[in-house]
């Protein structure tokens, strides 16, 4: 009796001052450690120092062999914005500078072209409003890129944008502004940014075996002229859509979900990574890339045959010995006899 | 439509245009571990270190600019930068090795734990831990060299046989097989009869299951060992259909030109031309899409597996495997029961 009034009184005050002196605390220790993350992050030495070792980095590897053409999909956004409390919004647009982040880097590294699967036709089935923010982001991105692209000053510079997909389901609105973006960068060769939206594989596919079929309709073309390489020029890809050399997906699924089926198929490195795509920092792609520059850098040596000796004898001269003599000069062997003495 | 069907499937092709696997380009990761050229560790080490001197001479035409960029800036920042990537790919090197010798010691282990060694029952008791299987799976086998143990067509032909077993006591009614070169098509005869014989191995002499291999490329059914076609053989308990790499980006080809024929003949309408109607008639000329791809190599390389295919298809490989077990499979399954499926949401 005694101790359960003493548990319902003064026990149980004290239990709950112990309870919310230690809630407090931790919050305490927590708001601290992160703004001592954040302190870290945005101190500028370890930030210049940080950029420092980035730009080496990425300048050792790009004297090697480089992939020509890197894709990526970006899942990942709404999980990351779910286990981080922040909106959908928010989520998308992490995702959206970290493809910024990242095709920078790969311009650096030497990469001719990034393509990134922004919107999938399936995607129209979401909710709404969640589609409406997507349409806006992606419309105020595709203004930043155009800014950027013409700007000296920015990492960007002289980069060409292409969006493919099948326009028809885009808005008036926002076809009159990719046009635009298209046109204004549309003389940039150096690098190449797709971005695929509204894009699905198959309707990929089924879009050039339409317009080939039109065309022969049309007498532009007779139907022998198909072939597996004219088709393959002929899809939104252009001269890209041969072969992407590595596709990476990010967020753990390991399917293609319906995106460069075409491409991908054959011959081309596909890696699934485990992190969400807003998660997807610098680290992780120079470890892929180091991958791929590494067993392409043996698989070339393989393949050229070299032989680092007889090449510097080539160049040297001196140990020059070998030399090709062709057996007409020999002088004659003696006469060839047999035992059994017949002819 | 079966106008169409004919159409493409009478497309003849020149055999010279035919790709054959060793034409084929493997993935940068895939290449390395082909035997031959002698894959040491010393080799390696060659490799790399003699890599640049290469990339500055050999491939110059080949490579970019931007080594010619960079060369022109300064020759010696450019040496200094490779001779840096030569010690990180030594460092990288260092780490493969260890992580692909962890990889092989899981594989031995997995094969431990996994051993079926014959007996379908225990397949069945596996399977039925897991929450749901696959109905369609797909399956991407190499033809490994001669010289190598379970190598050449015998290999390839057991290795095969054995999945069809595998896959027929987990239950599953659809095998797709796959293999560049198409060396099954054109050896189905043996490999019928080294599917029986297989079969008969696990489930005894008396009571073989019946099945039925297809080839979707020439439209050819084959029932069982002898072609003995009446009701009761039709019931089958396994079908496989054998792809090769012509039934990838080449018969997509073949079906815009019998389609662009047609249209020009009068007999198509392109209006009738819809995405339905392209996808209705793949699957008739390739098959429906599996569900779950499970590839028996050291990583993912899909080989010009038909593209139109492979839309949602799971993918399972073990990394640095390079057999044909029992583990690989049913971890693909398992992986497959705990996966979430939600299209484009």
């Amino acid at each position: 009796m005694l101790l359960m009034k003493l548990y319902n009184g003064p026990l149980l005050t004290a239990y709950e001052f112990a309870i919310e002196l230690y809630e407090s605390m931790r919050f305490h220790i927590a708001l601290r450690t992160q703004k001592l993350r954040r302190s870290l992050k945005s101190n500028c030495v370890i930030k210049a120092i940080n950029e420092m070792i980035e730009a080496v980095l990425t300048d050792i590897i790009s004297v090697g062999p480089v992939p020509y053409h890197v894709s990526f999909i970006m899942d990942g956004n709404r999980r990351f914005a779910k286990s981080s409390n922040l909106s959908l919004q928010r989520g998308h647009e992490a995702g959206g500078l970290t493809l910024l982040h990242l095709v920078y880097i790969c311009k650096k590294l030497g990469v001719k072209c990034v393509s990134a699967y922004a919107f999938s036709i399936e995607n129209f089935n979401r909710p709404k409003k969640e589609v409406d923010t997507l349409m806006q982001l992606f419309s105020e991105k595709l203004d930043e890129f155009t800014t950027r692209s013409a700007d000296p000053n920015s990492p960007l510079y002289g980069s060409c944008l292409k969006v493919v997909g099948d326009r028809d389901l885009l808005s008036d609105d926002i076809k009159k502004k990719v046009s635009r973006a298209e046109e204004l960068t549309k003389s940039e060769k150096g690098f190449t940014l797709i971005v695929c939206f509204p894009y699905t594989s198959r309707n990929d596919i089924y879009h050039t075996i339409y317009s080939s079929i039109s065309q022969v309709q049309n007498n532009k073309i007779k139907t022998d002229d198909i072939t597996v390489r004219t088709f393959t020029e002929s899809m939104y890809l252009k001269e890209y859509a041969d072969k992407c050399d590595i596709l990476i997906r990010t967020s753990g699924q390991k399917r293609l979900s319906d995106y460069m089926l075409w491409q991908s198929h054959e011959n081309s490195t596909i890696e699934f990574c485990d992190t969400l795509w807003p998660d997807f920092t610098f680290s992780m792609i120079y470890t892929l890339m180091l991958r791929w520059s590494y067993f392409t850098t043996i698989q070339n040596y393989n393949r050229v045959q070299f032989s680092l000796r007889q090449e510097l004898s080539n160049k040297l001269k001196i140990f020059n010995r070998k030399k090709k003599i062709p057996i007409e000069s020999f002088p004659e062997p003696p006469v060839a006899v047999t035992v059994s003495g017949k002819e | 439509m079966s106008q169409i069907q004919e159409g493409v499937r009478a497309r003849v092709h020149n055999p010279d245009d035919e790709a054959i696997s060793s034409t084929h380009t493997k993935p940068p990761l895939n290449a390395s571990f082909e035997k031959g050229n002698a894959n040491t560790k010393l080799r390696t080490l060659k490799a790399i270190t003699e890599s640049i001197y290469i990339n500055n001479e050999y491939n110059k035409t080949e490579k970019n600019e931007i080594i010619g960029r960079k060369q022109q800036q300064n020759y010696f920042a450019y040496l200094f930068y490779k001779i840096l990537l030569v010690g990180l790919f030594i460092v990288y090197g260092a780490f493969r090795y260890a992580q692909y010798q962890y990889n092989r010691v899981k594989l031995r282990i997995y094969d431990l734990v996994y051993n079926p060694s014959n007996t379908p029952q225990l397949i069945r008791q596996d399977v039925l831990k897991l929450d749901k299987i696959p109905k369609r799976v797909a399956a991407i086998l190499d033809m490994k060299p001669i010289g190598d143990v379970g190598g050449g067509l015998t290999g390839l032909l057991n290795d095969s046989s054995e999945l069809i077993c595998w896959t027929v006591s987990a239950g599953i009614k659809h095998l797709t097989l796959y293999d560049f070169d198409g060396v099954l098509q054109k050896n189905v005869t043996s490999f019928r009869e080294e599917i029986h014989n297989k079969l008969s191995k696990y489930y005894g002499p008396s009571n073989v299951p019946k099945f039925v291999v297809r080839i979707p490329h020439s439209n050819s059914m084959y029932f069982n060992r002898d072609d003995s076609e009446s009701e009761e053989n039709k019931k089958v308990a396994i079908e496989i259909s054998l792809l090769s790499n012509r039934d990838g980006r080449e018969t997509i080809v073949d079906l815009t030109k019998t389609m662009a024929d047609l249209c020009t003949q009068g007999s198509l309408d392109l209006s009738d031309v819809t995405m339905d109607l392209v996808d209705s008639e793949l699957t008739q000329l390739v098959g429906p899409e599996p569900d779950l791809l499970v590839y028996f190599g050291p990583s993912l390389d899909l080989q010009g597996f038909p593209p139109w295919h492979i839309r949602l298809t799971e993918f399972y490989w073990e990394p640095d495997n390079t057999e044909v077990t029992y583990s690989v499979f049913i971890r693909a399954l398992k992986k497959f029961s705990s996966c979430k499926m939600n299209v484009g949401k």
